[in-house]
C-alpha cells in the first residue's frame, strides 16, 4: 500500500471537483473501517447510521491491528469524543449563540450566561475539549471544558452580530499573542533537529546566524500558553536559553532557584 | 518504470517546516546535498501542486513558500503539508481520461464499451482518442485501488464507483461522518487516509451546501506538524513487518548536516554520500508523543536489535522474508527487552523515585493529574498534603529525564543518587545561562 497513488495526483483532484465526482479509494475506507472500531464511534453517531457505515465497508478487508504500531510517551488516552460536540456543532456551523449553565474551578455554577461560541478546541497533550466562547456580560473570551457544562441552548444571533463578535474574538486573540526568543547553545547543533521538532507544535520562525553558529527560534503563542512553552524548555534543558521575552525568562529563573533548594542540604 | 520516490520532497518539506526561515537558498540547497538549481524547481514544483489543490491561496507570484508552511492553528484545520501526497506524477491525458471515467460513472454502472463512449465524448476535441486496450488498463488500475468495483453478474461486467459515502448518507449523517473523520484524522495514527478522506468529504459537503463556505468549529491544539510526512514511510514498514521481510534503505543520521543525498544518474557527477546503507528485519514502528518522532525498531544480523529514526531513511526497499518463527523468536527478544522502555531505550533496567510536590494555592492538582495522565507504568506509593512519591522502572534514565525535567521545581529526584546529582548539577549551569554577563576587567 503506497500513500503516493496515482489516484491522489493533484490534477485528477481538481478535475473531479470541478464535475462534482465523488470516490473513495480501500486505503480510506479501511482507514475509516477501522476508525469506527474506536470507542468514540458510538458517540459520534447514532446506532442507525453507524450500522449503515458498517455495512457500507463491510467488503473492504480490515487492516489487523497486530500491535507493530506503537506509540509511546503520550497521555493516556480517554475517549476523544464529548457528548456534547454533536449539540454545539450545529450551533458554531449557524453561527448562533448560546445560553449556558456551567461550573467554575471552585465549585461554584455560573447560571444562563449568554454568550457567543467560537470554537471547540481540543488539547493534544490534556486530552480534553473545550469550547471557547465571547461572554457578552463580561466582555471577555473564555475557554470552558465541556466536562463543566451542565446545560446548554440555542440563542438567536443576527448575522451582523455575529461577524461583529467574530471580528472582536480575532482581535482579541491578536492582542493575546506573546513572543518569544529561544537559543540553542551551539554545542547542540548536533541535536538541532530535535530541539526543532519540540518546538514544531508553536508558530515558529527560525533565524541561523552564521557568523556565530547560531540557531534563535522565535516562538509565537497565546499568552495563557506561556506554562505550558515553559514546559517544553524545561524538558530541553541545557541545550536552549531563552533570549528574550521578559515572563518567560523571570519564570525560568524563579523554577531554576526553586529547584536547586530542593537539592541545596547536601553540598 | 523505475518507482518515483519522494524522498527528496518529504526530506524538502520536513527541512522547510521545522527551520522555516532559517536558511537561505544555497545553504538550505548545500544541506539537503542538491544544487540551487534543483532547490529552485522542487519549489517550483511544489508551489503548482499546493496552488492547485488550495485554490483560496494567494497564488502571487514570489509568494514566499515558507509563508504557506508557517503554522498557525488558529487559520486553518487544513493540514497543508497533505499536498505532498498528492504529487504523484501523472500524464495530463491519464488524469483527463481517469476524472472523465469516475464522472461518468457517478449516475450508474457502467460496461467498458460504455465506458469507451463517455471517455471518448468527453475529451476535448484536439485530443487523441483512447482505445478499449486503454479503458480496459484504466479500469483494472480502478478496480485495485477500490475505486471501482466489478458489480456481480454476467458478460459484459459493469463498473460502479465507490461513492456511497456520499451517495447513500443523509446531509445530517454526512456531516456527522464528516466531523467524525476531521477529529479521528487529527488525533489518531495513522492520520494520512483520514485526511485524504476528510479532504473528499469536504469538498463534497461543499457542493451539496451550494458552495458554501463552511465554518470549521474545530481547533487542534499543540499538534506536531510534520508527523504526517514521515506516515509515508511507515506504510511500506508496516506491510514489511505483516510480510515478515526484510528492508533496505539508505539512513541519514539527523545529527549530519545533510539530509539526503541527490542519486545522480550520471556517473561524472556521483559524489559520496553521508548515509549509510543498512538492511534490517523491521519488527515494530513506534511513535513518539513527546516529539512528534517516529521509530522503526528491527533485528540486524549480528548486531541484535536496531533503531532508526524515520526522518533518517531514505531509498526503502522491500527484500527477503524470513521464516515465522525466526520473526516471532526476534519480536518476543524485542519486547521482552523493550518492556520499560520509556521510549525505545533497551538499556539497564533501573528505579526511579522521584517526588513531585502538589501546586501551592491551586484549585486542582495538576501536578498530579498529569503524572497520573503521563506517568505510564509508573506508580504513586505515598501520598501527604504537600507531595507524593512516583516510583518506576525503566530501562535507562535518558528518555525519562527531560519528562521528569519538564516540571521543573515541582520534583525532586531521590533515586537513584546519580540521577540526583545530575539534575543538581543541571540546574546549577542552567543558572549560569540566566546570570547577568559580567565584564572582566
Amino acid at each position: 500500500m503506497s500513500l503516493f497513488e496515482k489516484i491522489f495526483n493533484y490534477q485528477i483532484v481538481s478535475r473531479l471537483d470541478e464535475s462534482g465526482a465523488f470516490a473513495t479509494t480501500s486505503q480510506e475506507r479501511v482507514w475509516l473501517q477501522s476508525m469506527l472500531a474506536d470507542s468514540a464511534a458510538a458517540e459520534a453517531f447514532t446506532p442507525a447510521t453507524l450500522d449503515k457505515l458498517r455495512s457500507m465497508l463491510a467488503d473492504d478487508e480490515p487492516l489487523e491491528a497486530d500491535g507493530s504500531l506503537k506509540e509511546k510517551a503520550g497521555s493516556s488516552a480517554s475517549s476523544v469524543y464529548h457528548p456534547l460536540l454533536r449539540v454545539l456543532r450545529p450551533i458554531l456551523r449557524s453561527r448562533s449563540g448560546i445560553c449556558m449553565n456551567y461550573r467554575l474551578r471552585n465549585g461554584r455554577t455560573h447560571e444562563r450566561m449568554s454568550g457567543f461560541p467560537y470554537k471547540l478546541e481540543y488539547s493534544m497533550v490534556k486530552k480534553e475539549w473545550s469550547l471557547l466562547w465571547y461572554n457578552r456580560r463580561h466582555r471577555a473570551l473564555m475557554s470552558t471544558k465541556l466536562s463543566n457544562i451542565v446545560t446548554v441552548s440555542e440563542e438567536e444571533f443576527s448575522p451582523e452580530e455575529a461577524e461583529k463578535l467574530t471580528q472582536r474574538i480575532l482581535g482579541i486573540l491578536e492582542s493575546r499573542k506573546v513572543q518569544g526568543i529561544i537559543e540553542i547553545i551551539p554545542i547542540y547543533n548536533g541535536e538541532m533537529s530535535r530541539i526543532l521538532y519540540a518546538f514544531s507544535c508553536f508558530e515558529k520562525e527560525v533565524e541561523y546566524v552564521q557568523e556565530v553558529d547560531t540557531y534563535r527560534i522565535t516562538l509565537t503563542f497565546q499568552a495563557d500558553e506561556c506554562e505550558y512553552v515553559l514546559s517544553k524548555i524545561r524538558f530541553l534543558g541545557k541545550r536552549v536559553r531563552v533570549v528574550q521575552g521578559a515572563r518567560l525568562i523571570s519564570r525560568m529563573k524563579e523554577t531554576i532557584a526553586k529547584a536547586l533548594a530542593r537539592y541545596e542540604e547536601e553540598e | 518504470m523505475a518507482r518515483e520516490s519522494f524522498d527528496k520532497e518529504i526530506q524538502f518539506l520536513r527541512m522547510l517546516t521545522l527551520t522555516s526561515g532559517a536558511y537561505n537558498r544555497q545553504q538550505f540547497a548545500d544541506r539537503l546535498g542538491i544544487s540551487v538549481h534543483t532547490f529552485d524547481k522542487t519549489i517550483r514544483r511544489l508551489k503548482e501542486i499546493v496552488q492547485s489543490v488550495q485554490q483560496q491561496l494567494p497564488a502571487e507570484q514570489g509568494h514566499d513558500f515558507n509563508e504557506l508552511l508557517r503554522f498557525n492553528y488558529y487559520e486553518s484545520a487544513d493540514p497543508l503539508l497533505l499536498f505532498l501526497f498528492r504529487a504523484k506524477s501523472l500524464k495530463e491525458s491519464e488524469s483527463l481520461r481517469l476524472a472523465l471515467l469516475l464522472t461518468a460513472l457517478q449516475s450508474q454502472p457502467l460496461t467498458t464499451m460504455e465506458l469507451l463512449d463517455a471517455c471518448c465524448d468527453g475529451l476535448p476535441s484536439d485530443n487523441p482518442l483512447p482505445d478499449e486496450k486503454t479503458i480496459r488498463s484504466d479500469l483494472k488500475y480502478l478496480v485495485e485501488v477500490g475505486v471501482v468495483r466489478k458489480e456481480p453478474g454476467g458478460r459484459p461486467y459493469r463498473y460502479a464507483v465507490r461513492n456511497d459515502l456520499v451517495a447513500g448518507l443523509t446531509d445530517e449523517e454526512l456531516l456527522d461522518l464528516y466531523d467524525f473523520v476531521d477529529i479521528m484524522a487529527n488525533t489518531q495514527l495513522p492520520s494520512v487516509q483520514g485526511f485524504l478522506l476528510r479532504d473528499h468529504l469536504k469538498k463534497a459537503m461543499r457542493r451539496q451546501g451550494g458552495d458554501r463556505d463552511m465554518a470549521e468549529p474545530f481547533l487542534y491544539k499543540y499538534h506536531y506538524y510534520s508527523r504526517i510526512l514521515d506516515e509515508a514511510h511507515i506504510h511500506p514498514l508496516l506491510h514489511a513487518i505483516r510480510q515478515r521481510r526484510c528492508v533496505t534503505f539508505l539512513y541519514f543520521s539527523t545529527s549530519k548536516r545533510s539530509m539526503y543525498g541527490s542519486q545522480n544518474t550520471n556517473p561524472l557527477f556521483e559524489k559520496e554520500t553521508e548515509g549509510r546503507e543498512h538492511t534490517i528485519l523491521p519488527l515494530q514502528v513506534i511513535y513518539d508523543h513527546q516529539y512528534g518522532r517516529w521509530y522503526v525498531l528491527g533485528h540486524v544480523g549480528g548486531k541484535g536489535i536496531m533503531k532508526f529514526r524515520l526522518e533518517g531513511m531514505t531509498q526503502l526497499m522491500e527484500g527477503e522474508s524470513v521464516p515465522e518463527q525466526r520473526f516471532a523468536d526476534l519480536l518476543a527478544v524485542l519486547e521482552e527487552k523493550t518492556r520499560y522502555s520509556w521510549l525505545v531505550d533497551t538499556g539497564r533496567a533501573v528505579k526511579v523515585r522521584v517526588r513531585f510536590y502538589n501546586p501551592e494555592g491551586a484549585k486542582r492538582n495538576f501536578i498530579r493529574e498529569r503524572v497520573l495522565s503521563q506517568g505510564q507504568w509508573g506508580t504513586i506509593t505515598e501520598e501527604d498534603n504537600e507531595s507524593f512519591i512516583y516510583e518506576i522502572t525503566v530501562n535507562g534514565i535518558t528518555e525519562i529525564k527531560p519528562w521528569i525535567r519538564s516540571f521543573g521545581s515541582s520534583c525532586e529526584v531521590l533515586e537513584p543518587r546519580q540521577l540526583r546529582k545530575e539534575f543538581r548539577q543541571e540546574w546549577k549551569e542552567l543558572q549560569a545561562y540566566y546570570e547577568p554577563v559580567r565584564e572582566n576587567i
